[in-house]
Parts: C-alpha cells; structure tokens; sequence
C-alpha cells in the first residue's frame, strides 16, 4: 500500500512539471533571465568595488554578507541545540572497549590481525599540513579559490581525525564541548562587530567604505573581508567541533 | 541530442534525483535512511540552483585582468547561495543525529514499526 | 557543449547510487556508498564550473560520513 502510493506520487511529481519545461531557460544561455540582471553588476564591479578577484567570496562576504551573518548564526544555533538535546541522556560508562571486539572475533575466527602502524604514523604527518593548507586557504580566499567556510571545515577536520583515529592518544589539546560552543559563538560576534563598526563610522549595517579607521577605500573592503571570514571560520570550526564532541561521550569504540 | 539535453534532459534527471530522495523518505522504515535520502534530495536541490548559473563558453568566476566581460564569466550568484547551503546541511545532519540517539534511547529501536507498536502498547 | 553530456552520465550515477541506498540491508553499506554518492557530486560541480562548492562539498562529505558511523557504532547495522 504504501509503495503504491509512494510511486503515484512521485510519478505525478515527475509528469506534472515535464510539460512545464518550456518556461525554464535553456542551460547555457547567457542571455537567459538569471544570466543578465544583477549578476552582471557583480562580475563587472568584483575588483573595483570590493578588491577581491575571487567573485564567490566577494558575492558571500561583501555583496550580501547580511545573509551569511545568519547563516553562521544558523550554524552556531545548530550546535547549540545538539547540545541541548542530548544534555540529559546518561553518559556511556567505558569509551574505549579494551581489547577490541571485531579484533578478538578475528583472533577466535583463526584470521591474522593486523596491528596497523599507518593510523598513528600518518595521522601525526598528516595534520600540520592540512592546518597549514587552512590557514593558506582563509587569508588567501579573497584571491584564489577557498575562504571562510571551507578553513573552518578543515580546522574542524583536524580535530575530528585527532579524535577519531587513536582515541586515548591525542596530539592537540582536548577542548571540552563547553568551550567549542563558546569559540562558535565568539566567531558570531566578530562578524556582528565588524556590522557595527561601520555603524559607528556613520555607514550602514556592514557598509566596509565606513569602518572608523584612515585607510584607502579598497584596504577597507579587504579588512572588513578579512575579518568576516576569521569570524565565519571561528564560527564553522567551532560548531563542528561541538557536535564531535557531544557524539563522542555517547559512543563507544574499539581500541 | 545536445539541444534536447539543454532544453529538457538535464531538468528531466535533476527531478528524477529529487524523486528518488522524496521515494527513499516514504519507502523506507529506518531513521537514518531517511536522514540519508534527506541529503540525497538535497544535492537535487542544489544542483538544479547550479544549472541556472551555466553559461556556454564561460570560465570559472575568479577575474583576470584580460577578460572584463561578463559573459566570459560564469554566473557567481548561485554558487555563492549554495555554498552556504551546504555547509548549513551539515549542521542540520548533526542536529539530526542527536534526534535519532534520543529516539534510540527512549524507544530501544530506530525502525518506525517497532515504534509505533510500543506506542500502542502505552495505551 | 560536450559538458552537457558528461553531467547527464554523472546524473544518472547518482541515481543508480541512490537506489542502492535505497534497497541495501546494510546500514554500513548504506553509509559508505553515500561517501561514494558525495564524491561523485563534487566531481559533478567540477565539471560545472563551480570549484568553490566543489571544494565545500568535499570536505562536508567526508565530515557527515564520519558523524553517520560515529552513530552507527551505538544502533543495530541490520534493517527490516
């Protein structure tokens, strides 16, 4: 009964707007109505407005940077409210089982087990280039390919394999989840305190020409990114690494 | 075959995706294959937002000093809407998993019959 | 526009990719080959001309497999 109906209705979902197509534009066009309105004011005005030749990151973080102070907003909320929803579930006793369960059912099962090297040795290489590349990736965003979210995603990255890979082994400082949710939400008010330095210099909201310092006009833009895009990497980095953390208490793992 | 591919083909398989994810949440009993197919429905979205942006004979939009046309470029606008989509995708996978081991914790069980049984047995 | 093409072949993989999410028992499975279904989109937006997103879609992909299997360490791989 159920799939019956499933199929129904994704075969009038399929059929329906199949006659519509005509109203969509061809792919490809460059004349076509998304092609030709305000989008062209960004491509033309990318280097003499904002001062940055990478055309994404100037679209997120100064064309319409009020929209990605709330999405870094939704993700620090998303953090948060891991945290929250499983605050009252009781903690796991053991994490690390020792010796592991898949390993002794291999023992028992006459296979040979391998104690793999790779997993401690290439992890320990492996994280200060990827940190490395991050950093790379956020100060250098605004000119080649890369900025803000990505450097957060790959911060958090590094945290999650130093976590995961050897449990009761870590390279980097352990940051309890209290702590990772604060760095989120610092990163949110970095974004919302280069808003309100324009403010104070006498623009609008994230107005980057009006932040209260003397500098040509092109440094302003390239400051006010700069900054947007630290606080989107604190925000990013911070969040993934709380909801790590809040799923690491509940689960167990094999050594 | 181009011309059809542009016309219609490549909006044809995009709503074919999308009608695969919506069939896999309907199908499916286990929880977190229906988180599952809630990400694949999600790639549909994004990527019929990316067609619109498509141009014949445009690079990638990062400018270089001998190209000021637009036409040279393609279309940033959507790349830079979908970029923030994706990475707020994760956010609602994690807010997703948390569901899923509260759910897991209350009813013993991630399938919907067993839950649905057990709520029976309550009343 | 030979991109055309090569985007409809990588769509109808991902749709073969999908209904093996779709019917497979495993939990496991499931969650690896949506690993798989990840890396063939960030192939897809390459060859669209966002390298940007690209990029966001690699490391997001690779971020939520590993929140998928954290879970699945703490539920049953079997399903009904």
């Amino acid at each position: 009964m159920r799939k019956v109906f499933s199929v129904i209705v994704i075969c009038v979902a399929l059929i329906v707007p199949f006659a519509m197509f005509e109203v969509m534009p061809q792919i490809g066009d460059p004349n076509s109505a998304p092609n030709s309105h305000v989008s062209v004011h960004y491509i033309e005005n990318t280097q003499s407005i904002a001062n940055s030749p990478n055309m994404v990151t100037s679209v997120i973080v100064d064309f319409r940077a009020f929209d990605t102070l709330l999405e870094t907003t939704v993700m620090f909320l998303a953090g948060v409210c891991v945290m929250i929803i499983l605050a009252g579930v009781y903690k796991t006793k053991k994490r690390v089982i020792d010796p592991g369960e898949s390993k002794m059912l291999r023992v028992r099962s006459g296979e040979k087990v391998f104690r793999s090297i790779n997993k401690d040795v290439i992890i320990t290489l492996l994280q200060p280039m990827i940190l490395v590349y991050a950093v790379y990736v956020l100060f250098h965003g605004e000119v080649s390919l890369g900025g803000g979210f990505q450097a957060g995603a790959l911060i958090g990255t590094v945290l999650l394999l130093d976590a995961m890979a050897v449990p009761d082994k870590r390279n980097f400082p352990n940051i309890t989840k209290g702590t990772s949710a604060m760095i989120a939400g610092i990163g949110t008010f970095i974004y919302a305190t280069a808003g309100i330095l324009t403010l104070i210099g006498g623009g609008l909201f994230l107005e980057y020409e009006k932040f209260p310092w003397n500098v040509p006009l092109l440094e302003q833009h390239s400051i006010g990114i700069l900054m947007v895009e630290i606080g989107v990497t604190l925000g990013v980095a911070g969040t993934i690494v709380t909801i790590m953390n809040v799923l690491l208490e509940k689960v167990k793992f094999d050594k | 075959m181009e011309l059809f591919l542009a016309e219609k083909g490549i909006y044809f398989l995009t709503l074919l995706l999308l009608g695969v994810g919506l069939a896999g949440i309907i199908v499916c009993s286990n929880y977190m294959k229906k988180l599952i197919c809630m990400n694949i429905m999600q790639v549909a979205v994004i990527f019929f937002f990316l067609c619109l942006g498509q141009k014949a004979g445009g690079t990638i939009p990062v400018a270089m000093d001998s190209m000021i046309n637009a036409a040279d470029y393609i279309n940033p606008l959507p790349h830079g809407l979908m970029l923030t989509a994706i990475v707020v995708s994760l956010g609602t996978t994690g807010v997703g998993l948390a569901l899923l081991y509260r759910i897991k914790d209350r009813y013993g069980s991630i399938e919907e019959k067993d839950i649905i049984e057990r709520e029976r047995e309550k009343k | 526009m030979q991109i055309l093409s090569l985007e409809a072949i990588l769509l109808i993989s991902l749709i073969v990719i999908a209904l093996v999410i779709i019917f497979v028992d495993d939990l496991m499975t499931a969650v690896v080959v949506y690993c798989a279904f990840s890396f063939i989109t960030m192939f897809l937006y390459i060859v669209m001309g966002a390298p940007d997103v690209a990029f966001t879609e690699a490391v997001i992909g690779v971020l939520s497999t590993i929140f998928f299997i954290m879970i699945l360490r703490s539920i049953k791989r079997k399903t009904k």
